[in-house]
This record gives structure tokens, sequence and C-alpha cells, in this order.
């Protein structure tokens, strides 16, 4: 089981359990009504509207992004930084438990 | 313009003038300006031109209903004989399955997600990469071609026909059948025109139900095959009209917005020498090409106005809207909304926001197949820069010719003149 803390667009700081199996960051932010995850494209890495700000502690573990994520990290460049990810791209494994995450202001 | 003129404009103009169509930007500002939720008495619709407002109606589909929205604009005017003519000689009347609205929609969305991942996409570049320099090279050395007929046209046709396994020798049958699906929710067809769309349509659905039934029996490795065999989580199939109604749905809004687009990307070339010659000296520059597609969709957006309908009384942009007051999302006015992106008409690489147009909408109605169309819009301009230069319109500017539609501004024909190039 994976604890993801995630501050939400509203400044909102909450907790929540990955569930079982291969699921996204961004699943579990839609699982949980995560404000401000809205998730357009499905997980398809084509619309960042799934972006977050990776807590410095953890930019290592949830790694870079690839060439395809980078470009849509580049398309939304007012508002993403060198510690954004797309939610949709980053795959909840053991390593990440603990993960803590703050949604972009879009 | 002047405010007197902008009154007037706004009094008497109307998305169905085919003058104000083809040339809407001053009718767009005068909205965003002075009227930003505008009634538009000969198309019986609001006219959405802000940004912000689109993008408050994307972030509700249930107030905002596509499903009401859409299949209101289908053949309004003539749409019982449209629905009956189906009916009687196409095979059925299937309701578009994706424009509809959540939770159905959730369902089918997630169906057709899994065939259009940007990374799924990738896969498919070599090959369209191949298409895309075959059909330059065909016309490279000709230094004349129309950009629309014998370019834009025939490669989206060639790249839908191979994901949805169709065959290539349909491609004038696929033109037409798109300009007849594509016109229904236009609002500019009178009723022979109508008439003549239906049976285009009806020869569309014989020949697509005729293919789905072989790829039920047999299937392949394409997107027929998986749609007709898609089962989602709880082992759910589609049932075959839903089948029927998102198969004609891919072929359709896959090809004919593509095509546009790609005629946009001619015209740029031909109408903006400084951002050919950038093109030129960076075309295996990834970011800069990606970057090239956002801005070429925010400029020339090849989808326009799309529909929702209201299911209750709400507030939008200062009015009140009543249930039931159908609305036509100006996405090319909102696009151009000085706030969003300063000096609009500027071809801005460097924008920050610059993938926050809004030409393939958003919310859960955002464009599914978005990013096939980057790729096939990017691979396009890489490989034409590279194999041509020196484009050129030859025709006045003025006497460029749109599709008649308020959904869609498509040019007609794009003839243009260029030198080879390497």
């Amino acid at each position: 089981m994976v604890q993801v803390t995630f501050v939400d667009v509203n400044g909102v700081e909450r907790q929540v359990d990955g569930g079982s199996g291969d699921q996204s960051l961004m699943e579990l932010a839609k699982a949980n009504g995560i404000d401000g995850i809205a998730a357009d494209c499905g997980g398809a890495c084509s619309c960042a509207t799934c972006l977050v700000h990776i807590d410095p502690d953890w930019v290592e573990r949830t790694g870079q992004p690839d060439d395809i994520e980078f470009a849509m990290l580049d398309m939304v460049a007012d508002v993403a930084t060198a510690s954004s990810r797309l939610a949709c791209q980053i795959r909840l494994t053991d390593a990440l438990d603990g993960l803590r995450v703050v949604v972009a202001q879009q | 313009m002047t405010n007197v003129a902008e009154r007037d404009l706004l009094a008497t103009g109307s998305m169905t003038d085919p003058l104000i169509s083809a040339r809407p930007r001053d009718f767009y500002a005068a909205m965003r300006r002075d009227d930003p939720i505008h009634w538009d008495e000969k198309l019986g619709m609001y006219l959405v031109s802000r940004y912000e407002d689109i993008a408050t109606i994307q972030q509700d589909p249930i107030t905002f209903s596509v499903n009401k929205g859409y299949h209101t604009q289908q053949a309004k005017g003539f749409q019982q004989e449209f629905q009956e003519i189906l009916e009687r000689e196409g095979g059925g009347y299937f309701p578009d399955a994706i424009m509809s609205d959540p939770p159905y929609h959730t369902r089918i969305r997630k169906l057709m997600e899994k065939a259009f991942t940007a990374h799924r996409v990738k896969a498919l570049e070599p090959r369209i990469e191949k298409v895309v320099v075959d059909l330059i090279d065909s016309v490279a050395a000709r230094g004349e071609a129309d950009a629309i007929h014998d370019f834009a046209v025939p490669l989206t046709v060639r790249i839908i026909c191979e994901q949805l396994g169709l065959d290539w020798d349909m491609k004038d049958r696929i033109q037409r059948w798109s300009i007849a699906v594509t016109a229904q929710i236009g609002r500019m067809q009178d009723r022979e025109q109508m008439l003549g769309h239906a049976r285009e349509i009806c020869d569309l659905q014989h020949y697509l139900i005729a293919k789905m039934k072989e790829r039920q029996a047999d299937p392949r490795e394409d997107m027929i095959s998986d749609l007709v065999h898609a089962r989602d989580a709880d082992g759910e199939g589609l049932s075959f009209a839903e089948a029927v109604s998102l198969v004609r749905a891919l072929l359709i809004a896959g090809n004919e917005t593509t095509a546009t687009a790609l005629g946009n990307l001619f015209y740029i070339l031909a109408t903006r020498p400084e951002i050919a010659t950038l093109l030129q000296d960076s075309a295996d520059d990834d970011r800069l090409m990606n970057r090239f597609v956002e801005e070429l969709l925010r400029i020339e957006p090849p989808v326009r106005g799309l529909s929702r309908m209201t299911t209750k009384e709400v507030e939008l942009g200062g009015r009140t809207l009543p249930a039931g007051a159908h609305l036509l999302l100006m996405y090319a006015s909102a696009n151009d909304q000085e706030d969003v992106f300063p000096q609009p008409r500027d071809f801005d690489l460097n924008r920050p926001n610059i993938g926050r147009h809004l030409s393939f909408g958003g919310g859960v109605h955002r464009c599914v197949g978005l990013a096939l169309a980057r790729m096939e819009i990017k691979v396009a301009a890489r490989e034409i820069v590279k194999r041509i230069g020196n484009i050129e319109l030859a025709i006045d500017e003025a006497d460029i010719r749109y599709l008649p539609t308020v959904a869609t501004q498509s040019i007609e024909r794009l003839p243009i003149r260029f030198t080879r190039r390497g």
C-alpha cells in the first residue's frame, strides 16, 4: 500500500492510500476527488490537466519526464517548474510510499 | 473598428453570413468586448466568445449538455426528414455515442482513449512520416499545387484509412462523406444540399457496416476491429449502433479537421515567410516544432464552434440563460483573447502558455485524437520545410474561400507555388 499526500488547488492537504494493482498518481487523485486534477485526456499524456509539483525530497524517486511528457510540460510553461510532472505519467510503486505533491494552479 | 461599426456588426451580423463566416475576427472582437454571450438571431444560438466563459462550460458537462447541443444542431431545420432518410436508406439513424453526457459518456470515452495515447501515437510516427514524404515528393518537382486537394486531404485520408483498416482507393468517397457529415453541424446547408448529404451518409454507413461485420468475424490490427471487440472494465462491449457511430466519428473527425489544419499549415508557410525560414533552420528541433504546432492551432483553429445546450437556468458571463439555451462555443474567438494571449495575431513561438488554446476543446469532451493530430501536423511541417521552399500563395489572399459551415473554418482550395529544396 502506497500513501500519498496531495495539496489540492485550494491549498487543502490530504493523505490518501493507493489502491491495489497498477495505478498512476493521476488515477489515485481522481479516485479520491483531489481538486485541480482534471485529467481531461484520461491519462494519454496529451493535455497537461493533471499537472503537479513534486516535493523536492521526492524528485529523484519520481524520476524525469520522457520527451513526450516534456513536450506537454513545455506547453504550460506559465505554471510548470523544473519539479513539475504529469500525474498520469507517474506509476505508484512501493518506492513512492510517502510521496508529497502540490497540485498546480491552472 | 469604431464603436459604431462594432455596434452595427453586433446588431446585424450572424455567423451564417458568408462574409462574416469567412472573415470573422472583427465579429469575434466585437462580441468579446461588448456582448460576450451574444444572441445570434439567424442561427438561433448564443455565441460564447470569451475564454473564461468557455472554460466554465467545459468544466460542467451536466449543465452544458453536448448530447442536447450536438443533436439539436444536427441537420437543424430538416431533422426529422434527415433521420428518416438514414433509417430508410442508410441502415439506421445512429446517434453519436461520443456526443453524449456523463456518466454514459465516461464509459464510451474510456473505450476510445486507449487507442490514442501519446505514446501509442509516437509508435505510428515512422509510418506517417513515410506517407508524408511520398506525398510531398510526388508534387515537389511541379512547383505548384493545391495544398488542400493535392496534399492535406489525401494525406489525412491515407492515415485514417491505415488506422481504421479501410481501403485507400476510397479517397474521393471519404472526402465527400466527410463534407456530408460535417455539414450536419454547419448550419449552412439548404434542403437540397441536406438531401445530397444524407445520401452520402447512407453510402458511408453501408460501407462501414459491411467493414464492421467483416471485422466482427475476422479481427485484424486496426481500430475498427478494436471498437467492435472493445470491452470495458466490466466486460461489456458496445452495441452495434454505438460502434457504427464511433467508427463514423473517427473516420470523419480524424479526417476533416486534420486536413483543415494541414491547409492552414500551408497558409501560414505561404503568408509568414519568417516562420517558414525559422522552421527550415530548426526542422529537427523537436521542442520548437511542438510549439509551432500549438501556435498554428491557436492562431488558425480548424474547429471554431461546437454546441452545448443548457439543462437548467444558469448564470454565464453576466447573463442569465434559460434551460434549453442552445450555445455555440467560439473557440477561435477565445484563442484571440488579448488578456490570455497578448498580441494574439502575432505568431509567437515563445508564449509561456502556448498549450492553453481551446482548439481541442477542454474538459471531458477534449478531442480524443489530439495526440495523433499534433503528430500528423508536426511531421507534415517538418518534412514540408525540408523538401520545398519559397512557398507562396498563387491566388490573392482575399480570394481564399471557406467551406460554408459555422463549425469549422476550412479553406476550400489553396493554390500555392514553391521551389524544390535539397
